[in-house]
């Protein structure tokens, strides 16, 4: 579970400060299908990567699992971002180098899964995606939606608690991104994993079994379906 | 780790380009480090050689008077019975030459040189039967003849001190020279031979001529102001040398030793300060690589900072992302380092069979080098590893400046970076 309390950041732009979040408070339960939405500079991406260990706050704290995430180091919350959380980015953010199957098996690497288990594993989740065949191919021979998959098997393979996706579907054209969406769905459910995405787009919202709306830095509304 | 270091290579390829441009820059540096080395090294190798075999031989025995005031050449200070000496040298193994070196006026004539004049010279005067077992003078003759034993009016002189004063074999000079003893005395000289001396300080002032015939016009009664010894080379010149004092000492025979280094003390200094000026160049070299190295890093620092902030997201550590742009860094440095072994080779092979021909230069120009003309290299083992090591160490240090900026930055920053 996540426990998101009396949140505040700020940034600083020139002379003036941008309260990007206001004393924000929410709670995740397990395995949640959750879309923050809200305009530009709303502070949707800005919920996001507090939650996901990548930005520091200035007023308040985060918990995940009872673990207070917003007093860890850096060396701490790169070692519980390494072993529970997923990312999927707008851009996808594949390093074009390496094939899909590079791709998604580096984050198994990081965690020094031995060989045989990656491959086992790497394999089966593109399968899941539905990358079979395409596995020794590289980002660049890609269509925009299958490196979304890639990038959300990346996400997926080491079996995260939470998945975090910035716009998961903003790259791509409606009918990708509704196939994406089921496939975030699809994984949600049978996986248990919590998702939590930002969007401004209307149709990834119908798919959300909770939407949070932000404005301002505030939540304006949270509805559960 | 596997990881990192597919990764690492995987990205060596992906700005093929960039990385070729970057492994030339620093192959090309090395060459030039290589050949810059090799070339120093070479012309010091061949001064030092020239420097024994055509001015101080590898020691020199004088009376003990002599040393203090020896660039005065003063005759007074002579050794007084050189053949007990030779003897004795000769008796324990070492090949050594007597030598009588006294300053003189030269008379030039207008029938041979088209004016009369005179001018200051140094005249080296030699045993030509055991000279050639110090020296080796006998290799440089160019026209004429070398002297002969007891030769009463043959000189020898240097082939550019030749063309300096339009000498010609058949010239005749008069040497004035103040005696043993304070006299002066005239000698009519015939030039029977010219000697292209490859030591340029030598060649540009040699005047030699027959010991004997010396000894008599100025009186030596036998003495000579040297004895000039060879050493084998592979021998440590402090341990010969203190052996060899060891020995005149025991007979008896008030003398000094002075190893060819003690005699050659300026060349050696100007050496070792050129050595000093030399390593700024090849600093210089080195400074240009680095900079290629460094500006290649922070272009791919700077391109794929959001697949670095990605990386990060994902929990890969900062020192496994630094390890993996060092290893890129290294492999930079490895190609370049490859090439540039590969093209110093070919340098230095050209380098050490031909050699550049500075002859042009070294005709008016005294750099202190003991090299008339052709520069030639020297292979140096320890070279070619400095430099394969310091081109993939030098790329893996540049490298960490970027990199270590790179990381400086906050996560959302590098993802949000375009």
């Amino acid at each position: 579970m996540i426990k998101v309390d009396k949140v505040s950041r700020n940034y600083i732009a020139g002379e003036s400060v941008v309260k990007a979040l206001k004393k924000v408070s929410l709670e995740v339960g397990d395995g949640e299908f959750m879309s923050i939405a809200g305009p530009s500079g709303s502070g949707k991406t800005t919920l996001l990567n507090l939650i996901g260990c990548i930005d520091s706050l200035d007023e308040g704290e985060i918990l995940i699992n009872g673990q207070q995430v917003t007093k860890m180091n850096k060396k701490e919350k790169t070692e519980f971002r390494r072993n529970n959380l997923g990312f999927i980015f707008q851009t996808y953010n594949l390093i074009p180098v390496l094939s899909a199957y590079e791709n998604v098996a580096f984050v198994l690497s990081i965690l020094n899964v031995p060989e045989q288990e990656i491959r086992e594993r790497t394999y089966a989740v593109l399968k899941e995606v539905g990358l079979e065949g395409m596995e020794n191919r590289r980002p660049s021979r890609l269509s925009g939606g299958q490196q979304q998959r890639i990038a959300i098997a990346r996400a997926l393979v080491k079996n995260p608690q939470i998945i975090l996706a910035d716009e998961p579907t903003a790259n791509l054209d409606s009918k990708t991104g509704e196939e994406i969406l089921k496939l975030m769905k699809k994984m949600n459910e049978k996986y248990h994993t919590t998702f939590i995405f930002s969007t401004h787009d209307q149709m990834v919202m119908d798919y959300a079994s909770r939407l949070v709306l932000l404005h301002d830095g505030n939540i304006v509304s949270d509805e559960r379906r | 780790m596997k990881f990192i270091i597919t990764l690492a290579f995987k990205n060596l390829s992906r700005y093929k380009r960039r990385t070729s441009i970057t492994a030339v820059a620093i192959a090309v540096g090395l060459m030039m480090y290589l050949l810059v080395d090799s070339i120093l090294i070479g012309a010091e190798n061949e001064s030092m050689r020239n420097l024994r075999w055509y001015e101080t031989a590898s020691a020199r025995i004088h009376a003990p008077s002599y040393w203090e005031d020896r660039m005065l050449f003063p005759m007074e200070s002579s050794i007084e019975n050189p053949d007990a000496v030779l003897a004795l040298l000769d008796e324990n193994g070492w090949k050594a030459t007597a030598r009588t070196v006294f300053t003189a006026d030269m008379i030039l004539y207008s029938e041979d040189f088209g004016e009369d004049g005179n001018m200051n010279v140094l005249v080296t005067a030699i045993d030509p039967e055991t000279d050639n077992d110090v020296f080796h003078f006998s290799d440089t003759l160019i026209d004429g003849r070398f002297l002969e034993k007891g030769d009463e009016n043959g000189i020898l002189i240097g082939s550019w001190f030749a063309e300096d004063i339009n000498a010609k074999v058949g010239h005749w000079i008069t040497l004035v020279a103040r005696g043993n003893g304070g006299f002066y005395e005239a000698m009519d000289m015939q030039i029977v031979g010219i000697l292209n001396c490859p030591n340029p300080n030598v060649n540009r002032t040699l005047l030699m001529m027959d010991k004997d015939t010396a000894g008599y016009y100025l009186g030596m009664n036998q003495a000579v102001t040297e004895i000039d010894v060879l050493l084998p080379e592979h021998e440590d010149i402090d341990v010969e040398m203190a052996k060899i004092q060891a020995k005149i000492e025991a007979s008896h025979l008030d003398l000094e030793v002075h190893s060819w280094k003690e005699l050659a003390k300026d060349y050696l200094a100007i050496a070792e300060a050129k050595r000093g000026g030399t390593s700024m160049i090849l600093f210089l070299v080195f400074i240009i690589a680095a900079v290629g190295i460094s500006n290649t890093m922070l272009m791919a620092m700077y391109e794929r900072t959001r697949e670095l902030g990605m990386m990060r997201a994902m929990g890969m550590s900062d020192n496994n992302i630094r390890l993996a742009f060092l290893i890129e860094a290294g492999g930079i440095g490895f190609i370049g380092a490859v090439f540039g072994i590969v093209l110093g080779l070919l340098a230095n092979l050209y380098m050490v069979n031909v050699g550049i021909d500075f002859g042009w230069m070294m005709r008016d120009l005294d750099m202190g080098y003991r090299i008339q003309s052709v520069f030639r290299g020297a292979w140096s083992m320890s070279s070619f590893i400095e430099a394969f090591v310091a081109g993939i160490g030098l790329s893996m240090i540049v490298a960490w400046i970027p990199i270590s900026r790179a990381l400086k930055m906050d996560i959302p920053s590098c993802l949000r970076h375009q």
